[in-house]
């Protein structure tokens, strides 16, 4: 391994990563996938279904033998050093389910043990990890009478038990509730302010948006965006939406070749700069139709980006 | 799952109880029947719903060793069918129908026996990743009855006659007339003594070499 791969801010480091399932038809999930995270950063990876989430993430959590290419957590090799960087991660998988008859007490606790802390230790982080995604209340009832979010919730209180300097998180707020969903993102940032770093992947937008430092984006294995962002935002020639509510099969764009998206009696167009975005905003008000102007998303550059809606 | 595995080795002690036999076979056969079914079935079951529910994604993760994660799938059963066994035990002790000097070896065949039917059970979740939670389930259940009362686990061996040497390939009916024996219910040469409990160790080294080959703990 050279020793430039080794960058001391470096929390995890990936180069020309493939990713190939074999089979009868081979899979490329990951296609010379190069990112880098930074130490104390929350990342968050996007991507549709299929497009290597996952597998890059199982890869850095020494799940998940790469085809070819090379990967470093803490400056450590995931093929020669999974044992070392074992120690300093923590993992909730996408989907997990949980013990019924486990508490939250007991899935922090037994978990932090497995890991090798003290007794001590291991109370006092399983305590903190609880009151953090306010499950302390619930601590001794059992998995099978939590509702789902509290489930996701203890297994998230596990892996910030564990006190694992990187935390690799697939997509653990799916299923949440809005409200549960923003107790958690209230504790990652929390992880993030006490130095942990975070890999996130996640298919709301609006999480990304909130919680990430940095984005990238995969798309069927290649990384084909990465950065803060408003970097991501940059990435489109459209910088302005105006969404437009009424009977818009009357709307005349004046001839204009914007990109439109229709949903309904809705649209979504997509406009390069303020001024024509307010302008398609007035027409729209003169002609009786419901609109409002606003900057892209962070979901509109994703589907742009990804081609979702190329037809 | 566990309290059933304890009520459905008793089954036959019931039959035995109410319409007369030879009860001294049936609780060598519950013990066995306890720690086989204990074996075979919680290394299946348990590594499979591990995997389904994603648990062992989140272990494979963590500083742990595959074998400690092995032993303790197999170890943690065992030790809660514990009061089962010692209750079959101190029946059969209080009944004189197993010498206290016979205590060691049986203890003995019981360990080998749960070792054998453990790494097995780990050979065929090994083999099987593919398979489903559900085929799983069911196929352990019924290798697991497979092996306790179609064998002379229950009964002793030399019902099958000259086909009694059947009873040295499964390691239920192995150690249950290793016991027989030891207890004096039974009587073989002892040279067959030596070479069955040979057979038995043999089973549990070739099963552990096998999953210790197969097993992969990180993906490829």
């Amino acid at each position: 391994m050279s020793t430039e791969n080794r960058n001391p801010t470096d929390a995890v480091k990936s180069l020309g990563l493939v990713k190939i399932y074999t089979g009868k038809e081979n899979v490329h999930a990951l296609r010379n996938v190069n990112l880098s995270i930074r130490k104390g950063e929350l990342y968050t990876l996007l991507g549709q279904n299929g497009a290597g989430k996952t597998t890059f993430l199982r890869i850095i959590s020494t799940q998940l033998l790469p085809t070819e290419g090379e990967a470093h957590v803490l400056g450590h090799n995931v093929v020669t050093e999974a044992d070392e960087i074992r120690k300093h991660i923590a993992v909730v998988p996408q989907d997990i389910q949980t013990y019924g008859n486990f508490t939250p007490w007991e899935y922090c606790y037994y978990f932090s043990l497995l890991r090798g802390m003290s007794k001590a230790q291991t109370k006092q982080s399983a305590e903190n990890a609880l009151k953090a995604v306010e499950l302390w209340e619930l601590k001794d009832r059992t998995c099978a009478q939590l509702s789902g979010g509290e489930k996701k919730r203890a297994i998230i209180a596990t892996a910030l038990s564990s006190d694992a300097d990187v935390l690799l998180l697939d997509e653990p707020t799916s299923g949440l509730d809005a409200v549960a969903r923003r107790k958690v993102w209230a504790v990652l940032r929390e992880m993030i302010e006490q130095g942990k770093t975070i890999l996130l992947t996640t298919h709301i937008m609006e999480e990304a948006e909130m919680l990430s430092d940095r984005i990238a984006i995969l798309d069927k294995g290649n990384l084909i965006a990465e950065g803060m962002l408003e970097e991501i935002r940059g990435l489109t020639k459209e910088k302005f939406r105006v969404v437009m509510e009424g009977d818009t099969q009357q709307n005349e764009l004046a001839g204009k070749d914007y990109r439109v998206v229709k949903f309904g009696n809705k649209q979504i167009v997509y406009v390069e700069d303020d001024n024509e975005a307010l302008e398609l905003v007035r027409d729209a008000l003169k002609k009786g139709l419901k609109a409002e102007a606003a900057r892209v998303t962070l979901e509109d550059v994703f589907v742009e980006l990804v081609g979702g809606e190329q037809d | 799952m566990l309290i059933l595995v304890g009520l459905v080795s008793s089954i036959p002690l019931f039959f035995l109880l109410i319409f007369g036999g030879p009860i001294q076979q049936g609780l060598i056969g519950a013990m066995i029947a306890t720690i086989g079914f204990i074996g075979l079935v919680a290394a299946i079951q348990d590594l499979t719903w591990d995997r389904y529910i994603k648990i062992r994604e989140m272990i494979v993760a963590m500083p742990v060793r595959p074998v400690s994660y092995a032993i303790g799938i197999a170890l943690a059963p065992l030790l809660i069918s514990t009061p089962g066994l010692v209750f079959f035990v101190a029946i059969a002790l209080w009944q004189g129908f197993l010498p206290v000097s016979s205590l060691g070896w049986t203890v003995a065949a019981l360990i080998l026996c749960w070792a054998a039917t453990s790494s097995i059970g780990l050979i065929i979740s090994t083999y099987l990743q593919k398979a489903s939670v559900y085929t799983l389930n069911s196929m352990s259940n019924i290798l697991g009855l497979g092996l306790i009362f179609m064998p002379p686990v229950y009964y002793p061996e030399e019902f099958l006659g000259s086909f009694n040497w059947v009873a040295s390939v499964f390691p239920t009916s192995n150690a249950a007339s290793l016991i027989r024996v030891y207890s004096g219910q039974y009587s073989l040469p002892q040279e067959i003594v030596l070479a069955r409990w040979l057979i038995l160790l043999g089973i549990v080294f070739a099963s552990t070499i096998v999953v210790s080959i197969k097993t992969k703990w990180r993906e490829t």
